[in-house]
């Protein structure tokens, strides 16, 4: 009886344990990038080796995109500057008084007239402060 | 009879790694097939004034600068990007806190508009106004 114990304790089976910590492993390889996912890597970005780097995280943050071909977008849905505007003025009216951070990524190669409507729909939702994202350092 | 036993229950305690092993591998190639060197970013804070006409009008510490296809002025005297860079050094010597109004062309390409910021930054000016104009 007593070894029959031992061979219970020494051969226990860990193969749902393990099947478990996998699918753990697999859940957080798929989720933990998913906002890097948001961001359109097709935009060149123009390089800036002066600027200062900011990882400071705000929740209130708006990125817009602006592809090379003037496409205006956030999170990869692109919108004509009245939604852009309506949305603006969301995040301005959620962020309860707080400044909304409004960080423009727009591709190096676009011609202005596109940055300035982005630029015009901030202004319509009362933001004055804009960021433009430009490449510090190519990796 | 009794020492074979003993010698079977022992054995029975080994663990089967290869899945486990495979798996762990299977992990390992998906990190270095999918895993890229990150840029660094930088953010150029402006400005946008709430009236151009009043930004570009009264104040007398102010740097116009404008933003062409092709090249920049300052003060209405064109520069180069070399020139830029030295022309606008001279001026943030005076004072850093002075307004830089940006005045940028429908047809300039952004990334003549980050070059600009970038050096203002590198000068350390930090009071900058964009503002658009709509001719080429």
């Amino acid at each position: 009886m007593r070894h029959q114990r031992e061979e219970d304790y020494l051969s226990g089976n860990l193969t749902a344990m393990i099947d478990v910590v996998f699918q753990l492993i697999i859940f957080f390889v798929c989720t933990v990038n998913m906002q890097d996912k948001a961001i359109d890597e097709r935009i060149k970005l123009a390089m800036a080796p002066n600027g200062k780097v900011d990882n400071r995280k705000n929740p209130y943050e708006v990125k817009i995109d602006i592809s090379d071909k003037g496409v205006i977008s956030i999170a990869r849905f692109p919108m004509n500057t009245k939604l852009l505007t309506t949305i603006l003025n969301k995040a301005r009216a959620d962020a309860h008084g707080v400044e909304v951070p409004v960080l423009i990524r727009a591709d190096g190669r676009v011609k202005h007239e596109t940055v300035r409507r982005v630029m015009d729909a901030c202004t319509d939702a009362k933001i004055w402060k804009i960021k433009f994202t430009a490449l510090k350092e190519k990796a | 009879m009794g020492r074979k036993r003993r010698r079977s229950s022992f054995q029975a305690g080994e663990l089967n790694l290869t899945a486990m092993i495979d798996v762990a591998f299977q992990l390992l190639s998906f990190f270095i097939i999918t895993a890229h060197p990150v840029d660094v970013l930088t953010n150029l804070d402006v400005f946008r004034p709430m009236n151009d006409t009043k930004a570009t009008s009264d104040n007398t510490k102010v740097i116009r600068v404008t933003v062409f296809p092709d090249g920049f002025t300052i003060n209405e005297r064109a520069v180069d990007s070399r020139q830029l860079n030295a022309l606008l050094g001279k001026l943030a010597d005076l004072d850093k806190t002075q307004t830089v109004v940006i005045q940028c062309l429908n047809e300039s390409p952004h990334g003549k508009l980050i070059e600009l910021l970038d050096v203002c930054s590198k000068l350390g000016l930090v009071n900058l106004s964009v503002i658009s104009s709509g001719g080429a």
